[in-house]
Parts: structure tokens; C-alpha cells; sequence
């Protein structure tokens, strides 16, 4: 399951928060612990540099890209591998929608984009796209190149 | 927490230009969203209000019942708009709003309009979004749909419909089995991600079909799986049946190894790694198989994506536990890891390492740490403590540096459960490690002289109250005590005034100081402290002169409380203040959890400090208290060993029963611990009837009933056997629960008066050689061998046979021996043709025994073994001989 998807800037402001079977009450947790997690390790990381953790059974890969911190939080069969795939998929999709490495406000203009796009990657704790050139498609409402 | 966690709309006024979301706030975005409602519809306007409300979602925001069935609602009125941006918007908000049951009706008639829509993308969406939102009713209406849409031509709509499977499996299982031949159909995709999602739904209907899972096994394996992604599900699937299957008996293969060595292989690094961990999992693994998997992963340790060093080191340290020795070609690339930026990547690396390391790299590994431990976080330190401490246990020479290295980080900042942990290393390496005693007890007194927590204080002192009066000079530790009544607060003063009494009370020559320092306390500012130096200067004989203490006070200061204290709190509670006194002997013996006390301190690692004198010793303690306690053995002598429990039952019986065998020079007690697990029944007059006819030195002396065994409430009754002096007699004892049954009616729990004699058949219960061996380790080995002289050595050779591998011979000699390995002796080296163990025991009697077993294995895996025993006692030494020659 994937646990989570989160977006911050680089004050450790939320931008986006995903959770899924995670309980209400442990979500603040894991935001401060998320936020903290970037706010120690990601100062001078290259954009799209992984960064991996894990917090007891839990994997979590993070990364930065332009103004915006993108962690991603699996356990069970979504180990820090899939991880790594999925969290190449939003950041593929996030500068497709944005046309290059994005600042905190070109982030939040195309916000209702990104918000497809992840609605095409994860569903509901579940791996669903990873194509980069199918969710440009599917976002739109596009079918796919390949048939 | 290092940034507050403030919405954007809190955000300061110099990035007032700043976000498109400024001052956003929910009311406001409601009203917005009645644009919805507009005749005209703007499609460009309704998308942003949508992003508005998706981005109050997103942060956490939630919305009232009413305010949700409002927006909902209104965003049923956008199908309207052919705009297919806000079409695409409005199947998501659909999806985050998660309409009621009620509400769901007013969105199906539009979503199966479009899921039978000749638009791919409009079926697609559809779909998503109707199984999201649909309950079991509904769902039985569009099940045909969906079937179509699983095979669709349409990559997407199918995905779109095996992932709605994979959801709606777990609300309506029995409507999603129905589906498997279409599914079947999905797996033979051409396209990657539908046989992806195929895959994982198709074993997931089946997977409690063994063979079906077997028969998809089989056919993936040989044809082709297009994505990486389904490529791994497969080895999962791959090593499931693998388990369940066992090795070939015929050929010695395992069945599908070849594949999952193929997929080492493979382009994708997913795959080879999930290749390499499944190997690595394998139930009993040989180095063969294991080798190529190592290889990968060793390269992986190198690469320069974090991501991926990552997850080598993590299966190569999970693979250092099992097979320590097959991880050591890595560790030059595991060193280079130490210095990782990734600290999770470091701490893994340094665990690895602790575990694969030998002796002799012990010294630089240390040296590498120390510049480690100061940049990384509390949770990673604990790791890394932890592992230090099996280090030490593993190399006891090596206890200098470690212990220094352990004193040193001591010294440094760091929480409470840090502190701890490194405390409960160094305590049970001096419990463990004779020759570290005085350094470690030392470095705990350094320790304390400025620890911020009350806990580690007290329960340090208590530490030093055992151990220091043995040390060779225990003066040293006085000044460090009496610091304590000194400079800190009334809990550790207290604690500090019980250990006072208890060098006093040891140490016959530093009697009159500590009656000094005692007489001090006595004007404490706190009663507890001043209370505990009155009682102590009463029972030691407050006239301070040098004599020897009596036997009682010292049971009193040393031994532990012979009674339960959950009896004694009990029966506290019931005493009612009057002119009779509280009679602490009219407390129950008893001890009545005693068999799940066991069971959890046995499935628990080592505790330090956590539990003062208890810890390895207590038990044995408990159980001579417990024997002594019972009149019918006090002329048995000194107990020599008890076993751990042997369970007589199988778990979730009508009775569990299990046994612990304490063994005496001339007698063997068999504690039965029973437990009736039936709330409709009370046992009475419990006893085992034991066929003792496979044992012909024993012969039965007596047995102690239990007079009365509620439900769970757990009890013992005891039947000892007589056996010639100081011999390890050996034999099979078969065992019949007899009791008295009575029924208890459960609402008013009183059991009937009569009742019916009815018997329950146990397991057989063994005596064997080893349990006349105490495991106990020297520290050094080759010293202890060399000063027990080659007076009594005895040498023979031994064929085993053909065995698995050189370490199946070697555990199964340490275990019919029943004696500590030594020097990590116990871990044999892959591909080791030869292996030399060493091993300490005290033989019944306390004779000290000393074992070296040189093993040669051969090419039909005969293992031949030469056994050289050093004992202070000749017989002994034959008799170890004589269990090997039987065994």
C-alpha cells in the first residue's frame, strides 16, 4: 500500500497530502515527521536525487524538485523500489505539466493538473500509471498512443 | 520540528504576490462554487473553483456533511459541459467528495451513460469512479460492463477496470471471483500495465488455490512477462510456491531456482533485486544458491543512486543474520558505506558489518564509528549500540575497545532511551564478561556521578550494590555512592542509602565507614531516605564494630521478596488495620502466572537494567525458591539446573501443559505447569501419572498434587524421581494428566460438587545428557584450556555420516552436548570443508568442562570429527565421550 504522497515547499509548507489507510489521528505524525525527515536531509540535493528512509516497517523515498519537496511513504510490496518508481512518475508528470523544474508558484498555477496526474498514479494506496507520455495523455482525457 | 506545519493562507505578507491560493478560506470557496448552478456554464471558471476545492482537500481540510452534499450536488450539474478539462475535473472531485449511499443515485444514471460511451476515456473515468463510489446493489448491475471492459482493446479501460477489481475485492469478494476468466484473458495482455494489474488480481482471487497458483506459476515462467512490475509479482508468486513446495528429494533442486536466478539477470534493477531477495529468503538456502544473488547485490552497493546502495545493504544485512559468512566478500564496499551521505544507508552498513566482521577488524570498525555515531539521530545510535553489544558478546577478548567505545558515547549528549540502551550493554557484558567487570562498573559510576535520569541512577546503583562488594577492591566505588546522597534528588538518595547497606553488609572491613556515612542520612531532609538509614543501621548492628553479618540480614539486603508481589498487594488490600499485626507469611506462595511469565521471558531478548537481579539468573532463582518453598524436597540438596518449560500439548488444547525439568545430584523434579483453558470446568486433585519404564535408573520417589486448577489460573504439581549419585542418568518418560473434573456454572461461578475422574495424554518428556550441562562461557578460551592442564584430556574421533552441511553437524553436537559455544565458534563459513568449535560447560557436580571439535566434511558429505575433552575430572571427560559415542 502507499501510504502516503506529500508535497511541501521549502518552508515545510503542505501543498499536497494524500493519505491512505492511514488513521486521521496519525496523520499529523507522519506530516511533522515527513517535514522534518526534508527539512534535515534534502538542503543541497540535486533535483530528483532520491533520498531513502525507512521508519519501522515503513519505506519512504523523498526527493526535491525546484521550490517543492515530493515524499512518498509504502509499506508491505511498496518498498523503497516501487517507491522509487512511483516517485519518478510524479515528478515525469509534475514537470510535463509544468514544462520544466518548478518554483512554488508555477507549482500552484497548475495545481488542478498535477492533481490529475495523481490521480492517475495512485489510486487509493495503489500503483496505477507510471508512463510518463500516457498520464500527459490521460490528463486531458486523451487515450493513450499505443493503440 | 524544524518548520511549522501552517497552511498557505497563514503565509507572510512579503509573498503576498506570491500564491494563487493567498487568503484562500473554505466558506468563500463554497459560495464560489455556485457558479456550478449556472445556465451558461463556464468551463474555465468552474475548473478553478474545482482546483480551489481540491486544494483545501489536499491540505487536510475536511467538509461538513452538509457542506459535501451541497458541492457534490452542484458538481452532478457540470456532466452537463461538454468541456472534457472539466469533465476530467469533475470525475475527480466525484471521487474525493465520496458521496453517501443516498446521494450516489443522483451521479450513476450520468457515469453509466459514460461508461457506455464510445469515448475510451469517458468509459475509462467512468468506471474508476463509479467503483469507488458503488455498493454491492449497484455494483451488480454494472458487473457486465465491467467484464467487457477487463479485455477491452483499450489499455486504459481495462486497467481502469482490474484496478476497480483489486479494490472491490475486498468489499465484494464473491461478485470479483466471478470475473477470473476475463481476468485470465487480462494476463495475456500485450500491454505491460494490464497484465500488470491483471496479474496482481488474478492471484489474488486464487490465492487460496494452491495448485492454481502453481499452474500460473508454471506457465508465467516460461513465457513472457512484459513489465518489470508484473515481473516482480511473479517472483513473489514464484516464492510462495517454492515454500510451499519443498526441495526436490531425487535431485536435490529446488523447483523455479533457475528462473529466479534468470531474473538476476534481467534489464529492469527492480527485478534483480526482487530476484536477489527472494533467493536470499529461501528456506534453508545453500551458499550455491546464494552466491549470485550476493554478487548482484554487492555490485548494487556502489551505485550512485541512493535508492538502490539502499536496498542492497538492506538484504544484505537481513541475509547477515542468517548467513553472517556469506556477506563478508561485501565488506570492503559496505565500509566505503560507513561515510554515506544517507544516513539510513550508514546505520544499515555498520550494523551489516558489525555482524559479518572478525575479530581482528573489530578495531578499525570502532574507529570508523566513533566519527559516525556523532552526526546521526537517536533511533540509528540505538541500532548501532545494540549491535555492538552481540559484537562483544561474539568476541569477549575484544571487550576493552568495545566497552571504551560504549563509556565514551555514554559521555555524550543523547535521550533517555539511548542512555538506556547503552547501560543495558554494558551491564550485561559485565554479567556476561567476567575480566570486564571492574572497567564496566566503573564507567556506570562515572556515569551516574552526572546522569540527568532518575531511572538509570537508581537502577544503577542497585547494579553496583550486587556486583560491587565482589570486586577486588570495593572501597573505590563508596565516594561515587555517597556523591549520590549528596547531589541529587530523594528517589536516587534512597537508592543510594540501600546501596551503602548492602557494601556494609558484604564488605566486613569497610563495616564502621559506611556506618558513618549511614548515621549521616539518618537527618535527610526526606522520611523515605531517613527510613531506609535507620532501618539499615538496625538490622547491620549500629555499633559499627567489625563483625561478621548475619545470614538473615543478608537475605534480607540481598535476597529477593519469596513471595509474589501481586499476592502480597492483594493481600494488603484485604488487611484491615486492627491490634493483630499484618503477617507477612499469611501471603500465598504460590506463584500463579508463573508458566506465561516464562513464555514471555523467554521469547525476550537480554534486558540490561530493565530487570535488576533478575535477567538470566532470576529464573533459576524462582524455581530454587519455589522447590524450597515445598517441603517434600528440602533434603534434595542443591538444585543444579533447571530446563527451560518443554510443552506437553499443542497450543489451543483444553489443558496447556508444560514441563520444566530441575535437576539435583541424586534427584530429578518435574514441574508440571498446567493451565485449564475451559471456563466451564474446575479441576481438582491434579497430578501426572509418569511411565518412567523407558527410564530404568530412575525410580519414582514422590508426587505433590495440585489440589485445585480454576479456569486460567495457572498451577503446578510436581513429580520427582530418585536416580544414582552424581550420574546422567538418561531416559523417556510418557506423561497422563489424572484429575478430578467438576462443572462451573459460568454465571455464578460455583462448581458443582461432584465431580468425574477423567485423564488427559501429554507428550513424552526426555531427560538427556545435556541437561546435566550448565552453559556456562569463558571468556577466553585458550587461557582456560591451558590452565586446566592436559591432566584429564580425552581423544577420540567420531564419524557422523552423511549430513546436510558441515554447520547441521556442528549444531547438532553443541546441542546433545548442551554446552556454551565460544568465540562465535558456533557459525561456520560457507564452503568450509573444516571447522574448529570450542565449547564450555560446568558438568553436574560442578566440574568445569572444556571441548575443541575439529569437523572435516568430505565430497558424499560424510563428516568425520575429532573430539578432544579437558575436564577437572577424568570421569567426566570419559562420560562426555560416552554421550557422543550414543548420541
Amino acid at each position: 500500500m502507499i501510504l502516503a504522497v506529500l508535497f511541501a515547499n521549502s518552508e515545510g509548507n503542505i501543498l499536497v497530502e494524500r493519505f491512505n489507510g492511514v488513521p486521521a489521528e496519525e496523520r499529523l505524525h507522519w506530516r511533522s515527521f515527513l517535514v522534518k525527515l526534508g527539512a534535515d536531509n534534502l538542503k543541497g540535493v540535486k533535483n530528483e536525487e532520491l533520498l531513502v528512509a525507512s521508519h519501522k516497517s515503513v519505506y519512504i523515498v523523498y526527493t526535491v524538485l525546484g521550490d517543492v519537496s515530493i515524499f512518498v511513504v509504502g509499506k508491505d510490496e511498496y518498498d523503497e523500489l516501487a517507491l522509487a518508481e512511483v516517485i519518478f512518475a510524479i515528478t515525469s508528470a509534475v514537470k510535463d505539466v509544468c514544462g520544466k523544474i518548478p518554483s512554488e508558484r508555477l507549482f500552484l498555477d497548475k495545481y488542478g493538473k498535477i492533481c490529475l496526474c495523481l490521480d492517475e498514479i495512485v489510486w487509493k494506496g495503489l500503483l496505477e500509471n507510471t508512463e510518463r507520455d500516457r498520464i500527459r495523455r490521460l490528463v486531458r482525457l486523451k487515450p493513450p498512443t499505443e493503440i | 520540528m524544524a518548520q511549522p506545519l501552517v497552511k498557505k493562507d497563514d503565509d507572510r505578507d512579503d509573498e503576498a504576490e506570491y500564491s494563487p491560493f493567498l487568503g484562500i478560506e473554505k466558506g468563500a470557496v463554497l459560495q464560489e462554487a455556485r457558479v456550478f448552478n449556472d445556465p451558461q456554464l463556464d468551463a474555465r471558471r468552474c475548473s478553478q473553483v474545482i482546483t480551489k476545492l481540491l486544494y483545501l482537500l489536499n491540505q487536510g481540510e475536511t467538509f461538513t456533511k452538509v457542506e459535501a452534499t451541497e458541492v457534490f450536488f452542484a458538481v452532478t450539474k457540470l456532466f452537463q459541459s461538454r468541456d472534457i478539462g472539466l469533465r476530467r475535473m469533475v470525475y475527480l472531485m466525484i471521487k474525493e467528495l465520496s458521496p453517501s449511499a443516498d446521494e450516489v443515485i443522483i451521479v450513476t444514471s450520468s457515469l453509466m451513460k459514460d461508461m457506455n460511451s464510445k469515448t475510451d476515456m469517458y468509459r475509462a473515468n467512468a468506471i474508476r469512479v463509479l467503483c469507488r463510489i458503488t455498493d454491492g446493489t449497484l455494483l451488480t448491475q454494472i458487473e457486465r460492463y465491467l467484464k467487457q471492459a477487463i479485455v477491452d482493446k483499450n489499455p486504459v479501460v481495462a486497467s481502469a477496470a482490474l484496478v476497480s477489481g483489486i479494490h472491490l475485492l475486498q468489499t465484494n469478494p464473491e461478485i470479483v471471483k466471478r470475473w477470473s476468466n476475463e481476468v485470465q484473458e487480462a494476463v495475456q495482455s500485450r500491454a505491460a500495465l494490464v497484465q500488470f494489474h491483471a496479474l496482481g488480481l488474478l492471484h489474488q482471487i486464487r490465492q487460496n488455490d494452491r495448485l492454481a497458483v502453481s499452474k500460473l506459476v508454471t506457465s508465467l515462467t516460461r513465457g513472457t512477462v512484459r513489465s518489470p512490475l508484473a515481473q516482480c509479482l511473479l517472483i513473489r508468486y514464484t516464492t510462495q510456491v517454492i515454500r510451499e513446495s519443498g526441495i526436490n528429494t531425487q535431485t536435490g533442486d529446488r523447483p523455479f531456482y533457475d528462473f529466479l536466478e534468470s531474473c538476476l539477470r534481467h534489464k529492469a534493477e527492480m527485478v534483480i533485486f526482487e530476484a536477489a531477495r527472494a533467493i536470499t529468503e529461501l528456506n534453508g538456502v545453500t551458499s550455491r544458491e546464494l552466491t549470485p544473488a550476493i554478487t548482484v547485490l554487492q555490485l548494487f552497493l556502489s551505485s550512485s543512486k541512493p535508492v538502490l546502495r539502499f536496498a542492497a545493504v538492506r538484504t544484505l544485512n537481513k541475509v547477515a543474520m542468517t548467513h553472517p559468512m556469506a556477506v563478508t566478500n561485501c565488506n570492503i564496499d559496505m565500509e566505503s558505506l560507513i561515510s554515506d551521505q544517507n544516513r539510513s544507508i550508514a546505520t544499515l552498513a555498520i550494523t551489516t558489518l558489525l555482524k559479518t566482521g572478525n575479530e581482528s577488524s573489530v578495531d578499525r570498525l570502532m574507529k570508523q564509528i566513533t566519527n559516525f555515531m556523532s552526526d546521526i539521530a537517536d533511533e540509528f545510535k540505538i541500532v548501532v549500540v545494540e549491535a555492538i553489544r552481540s559484537l562483544c558478546l561474539k568476541f569477549p577478548l575484544k571487550y576493552r575497545s568495545l566497552m571504551n567505545f560504549l563509556s565514551n558515547i555514554l559521555r555524550e549528549e543523547g535521550g533517555f532511551e539511548y542512555k538506556k540502551a547503552i547501560v543495558d550493554s554494558i551491564v550485561i557484558l559485565i554479567r556476561d564478561i567476567p575480566d570486564a567487570k571492574e572497567s564496566g562498573l566503573l564507567h556506570l559510576c562515572e556515569f551516574i556521578e552526572d546522569c540527568e535520569f532518575t531511572y538509570l541512577s537508581t537502577q544503577i546503583l542497585h547494579f553496583l550494590g550486587i556486583e560491587g562488594p565482589k570486586t577486588a577492591d570495593p572501597s573505590k566505588y563508596i565516594r561515587y555512592i555517597y556523591n549520590r546522597v549528596h547531589l541529587e534528588n530523594a528517589t536516587v538518595r534512597a537508592a543510594a542509602v540501600s546501596t551503602l547497606a548492602k557494601f556494609g553488609a558484604m564488605v566486613d572491613s569497610l563495616k564502621p565507614r559506611i556506618f558513618v556515612l549511614l548515621r549521616r542520612c539518618v537527618y535527610d531532609s526526606d522520611d523515605e531516605v531517613r527510613d531506609r538509614a535507620t532501618l539499615y543501621l538496625n538490622t547491620l548492628g549500629g555499633d559499627g564494630a567489625v563483625v561478621e553479618t548475619d545470614k538473615d540480614v543478608k537475605e534480607f539486603l540481598f535476597g529477593s521478596l519469596d513471595i509474589p508481589l501481586g499476592n502480597l498487594e492483594t493481600s494488603l488490600k484485604h488487611y484491615e488495620p486492627s491490634e493483630e499485626r499484618f503477617d507477612i507469611n499469611s501471603v500465598p506462595k504460590e506463584v500463579k502466572s508463573q508458566p506465561l511469565a516464562e513464555k514471555k521471558a523467554s521469547g525476550k531478548k537480554p534486558s540490561g537494567l530493565g530487570a535488576p537481579p533478575s535477567g538470566p539468573v532470576s529464573t533459576v532463582d524462582a524455581y530454587e525458591k519455589l522447590l524450597s518453598s515445598i517441603s517434600e524436597f528440602s533434603d534434595f540438596g542443591k538444585l543444579f539446573k533447571s530446563s527451560a518449560p518443554v510443552e506437553l500439548t499443542e497450543a489451543e488444547t483444553e489443558y496447556a501443559v508444560n514441563a520444566v525439568k530441575h535437576i539435583f545430584d541424586r534427584h530429578v523434579v518435574f514441574q508440571y505447569n498446567c493451565t485449564n483453558t475451559i471456563p466451564e470446568q474446575l479441576l481438582e486433585n491434579v497430578t501426572v501419572i509418569v511411565d518412567a519404564s523407558e527410564a530404568e535408573e530412575f525410580s519414582e520417589a514422590l508426587t505433590k498434587p495440585l489440589r485445585s486448577l480454576p479456569y486460567d489460573s495457572p498451577g503446578q504439581t510436581f513429580v520427582a524421581f530418585e536416580k544414582p549419585d552424581g550420574v546422567p542418568a538418561v531416559g523417556k518418560f510418557s506423561n497422563m494428566l489424572r484429575f478430578i473434573v467438576k462443572e462451573v456454572d459460568t454465571s455464578t461461578g460455583e462448581a458443582e460438587d461432584d465431580g468425574v475422574e477423567d485423564e488427559y495424554q501429554l507428550e513424552d518428556l526426555d531427560v538427556v545428557a545435556a541437561d546435566y550441562m550448565m552453559k556456562v562461557g569463558v571468556s577466553n578460551f585458550r587461557n582456560a584450556w591451558e590452565s586446566i592442564g592436559e591432566d584429564f584430556e580425552r581423544v577420540d574421533e567420531y564419524g557422523l555420516g552423511p549430513r546436510e552441511s558441515l554447520t547441521e553437524a556442528v549444531s547438532a553436537v553443541i546441542s546433545l552436548l548442551g554446552m556454551q559455544p565460544c568465540e562465535g565458534t558456533e557459525v561456520v563459513p560457507n564452503n568450509s570443508r573444516s571447522h574448529t568449535c570450542l565449547l564450555s560447560g560446568l558438568f553436574i557436580g560442578n566440574v568445569k568442562v572444556l571441548v575443541r571439535l575439529q569437523f572435516g566434511i568430505d565430497g558424499p558429505k560424510e563428516v568425520a570429527m575429532k573430539l578432544i575433552v579437558r575436564s577437572e575430572d577424568e570421569s567426566v571427560s570419559d562420560m562426555i565421550h560416552e554421550i557422543v559415542a550414543s548420541g
